[in-house]
């Protein structure tokens, strides 16, 4: 079963369903840091797992520094939220997040989790509310999440996921930009979902492809 | 029991009951439930806390980033975490574990949750939090036995102090360090004079017990950042961080007097020990950090020629003595 290859009807739906709810996550975000956001188009791919070092470094900068923060989700889709942090790193968002400007190591790991798990809740969290104004036939679109923790602190990009620890094979790989005022930072998001994950989107993609 | 369970629901007798601490907020920080865990641990019980501003009745919160973390979850009507790692605790409960323990605290690990209402728009949030001192006695405890196994796989078993693979690694480290921010330090490379004489002489006990005197003695004149090690048999080395090589002559000759003043005493012999030296500094035109150690090894060997007990600085015309005389 080849899952990787969405047809190209299938990737320009799933990339309008992404916009719309990364628009949303994006005013959510301005409106929670009381700044102005500006988010970059998604670009949305399927990757298999085992190229999924390669994409990173390709997208972030073969051995440019980066971090990662981890976190799973359960529910209506079921798999694993990557965060890939670039520099700039989360340190210009410090006081927009309620921290004070000097963070010690500790205060630095915390915004890390944090925006991290604003960036993944807003996202998923926006795809659902998209789910949910569309589809009513695969259960109520609802995830929880499980407390994000820190994978990685600057490592190159290639390194932050070794391919033979991850048992799924195929990830869905969103990359967003957000530039928050004058402040510059990059983030990427990953999800790794098992098989059935990635064949339940396509499932969704296809009635949102029916329902406009 | 006289508080009955007739007349609370099954989950309300659960959610008052668990083990776990489970309160909620309103928009303005107001506490619309709280239950048994939070009202044992903090003392205050539901019916003070009810309507209440968490702030008010717990003023020692941290207020401005506490209040960030609920408005996220009103916004983004998202779930939000805090892990003990980060901050150990949010409210200061006493824990379980005060024979046991090791800790003056609870830890906890909280989760904020958005409770919606009927518009699917969040009204309150849930925070729930898990006491989990075990965990973070158990981690703690094995970060310090890791840090124990590091520090002991760096030492030198017989005198204690740092052994030559890590004593290399610290000079690299320097090295990189001082060529990226600039500035400046130097090395001291150090050798006991006639010590197969001592071992010979007095046995090969009575030569440990003078390697550990040595690197005793060494140890407690260091600064802070200073580091010592043994690189051989005989042979140490001094890192001086933010040293130019004045400050290393100095200080090496002031170490280098010390063993002179004062023999080592074992079993009721006396043992006169020397020392000679060699020390050398930075300079930004080193190709990496082993040319350091050939420095101050010549410098080392011109002071063994001059005949020892003495301390020379690098210079390059000290090349010549060290190729024409034999290796010490």
């Amino acid at each position: 079963m080849t899952l990787a290859a969405l047809t190209n009807d299938q990737r320009d739906a799933l990339q309008e369903l992404t916009n719309i709810a990364m628009g949303q996550a994006g005013s959510s975000l301005a409106t929670l840091l009381d700044a102005f956001v500006d988010l970059s188009v998604p670009r949305i791919r399927v990757v298999e797992v085992v190229e999924l070092p390669a994409t990173l470094a390709e997208l972030v900068g073969k051995n440019n520094l980066v971090s990662a923060v981890r976190q799973s989700f359960q529910g209506y889709l079921r798999g694993e939220a990557i965060i890939i942090f670039g520099e700039p790193g989360t340190h210009a968002l410090a006081d927009l997040m309620g921290y004070e400007a000097e963070l010690a190591e500790s205060g630095q790991a915390e915004l890390l989790l944090d925006v991290a798990n604003v960036l993944s809740g807003a996202c998923l969290g926006g795809m659902m509310e998209q789910i949910r104004s569309f589809t009513d036939t695969h259960g109520p679109a609802e995830l929880s999440f499980s407390m994000p923790s820190i994978m990685a602190r600057d490592v190159p990009a290639q390194a932050i996921i070794d391919p033979q620890k991850v048992q799924w094979t195929h990830s869905l790989l969103l990359e967003v930009n957000f530039t928050i005022k004058d402040r510059n930072f990059v983030a990427h998001l990953t999800m790794l979902m098992p098989e059935d994950g990635i064949e339940k989107i396509r499932g969704i993609v296809d009635e949102f492809i029916a329902a406009f | 029991m006289s508080e009955g369970t007739t007349n609370l629901s099954l989950a309300e007798t659960v959610l008052k009951r668990v083990d776990v601490g489970i309160f909620v907020l309103n928009k303005n920080f107001e506490v619309q439930l709280w239950n048994n865990f939070m009202a044992h641990h903090s003392g205050h019980l539901a019916e003070e806390m009810l309507g209440k501003n968490l702030f008010d009745i717990f003023p020692e919160l941290p207020k401005p980033w506490f209040t960030k973390k609920v408005n996220t979850v009103f916004m983004l009507n998202n779930f939000s975490f805090v892990s003990w790692e980060n901050r150990p605790y949010l409210f200061r409960f006493a824990h379980n574990r005060p024979i046991t323990g090791g800790a003056d605290h609870m830890y906890q690990n909280c989760m904020l949750m958005p409770v919606n209402n009927e518009n699917g728009k969040p009204e309150s949030v849930c925070v729930v939090m898990f006491d989990v001192t075990d965990t973070a006695i158990a981690t703690n405890l094995l970060k310090e036995a890791m840090e124990k196994i590091a520090d002991i796989s760096n030492r030198d078993g017989l005198t204690g102090i740092y052994n030559r693979r890590y004593l290399e690694s610290r000079l690299e480290s320097e090295f990189d360090r001082t060529r990226r921010y600039g500035g400046t330090f130097s090395m001291v490379l150090f050798d006991l004079d006639f010590f197969k004489k001592v071992n010979d002489t007095y046995g090969h006990l009575a030569g440990d017990k003078v390697l550990v005197e040595v690197a005793q003695r060494i140890s407690n004149q260091l600064r802070a950042s200073d580091i010592v090690g043994r690189y051989g048999g005989e042979e140490f080395a001094l890192i001086l961080p933010e040293t130019p090589i004045e400050g290393a002559q100095v200080f090496g000759d002031r170490l280098r007097e010390m063993i002179e003043l004062e023999p080592v005493i074992y079993d009721n012999t006396t043992i006169p020990i020397t020392v000679s030296m060699g020390a050398t500094e930075y300079s930004a035109d080193l190709a990496s950090y082993d040319k350091l150690i050939l420095q101050s090894d010549v410098a080392l060997y011109a002071s063994k020629a001059g005949g020892r007990n003495r301390l020379t600085c690098y210079s390059p015309e000290l090349e010549s003595i060290a190729a024409s005389g034999a290796k010490h």
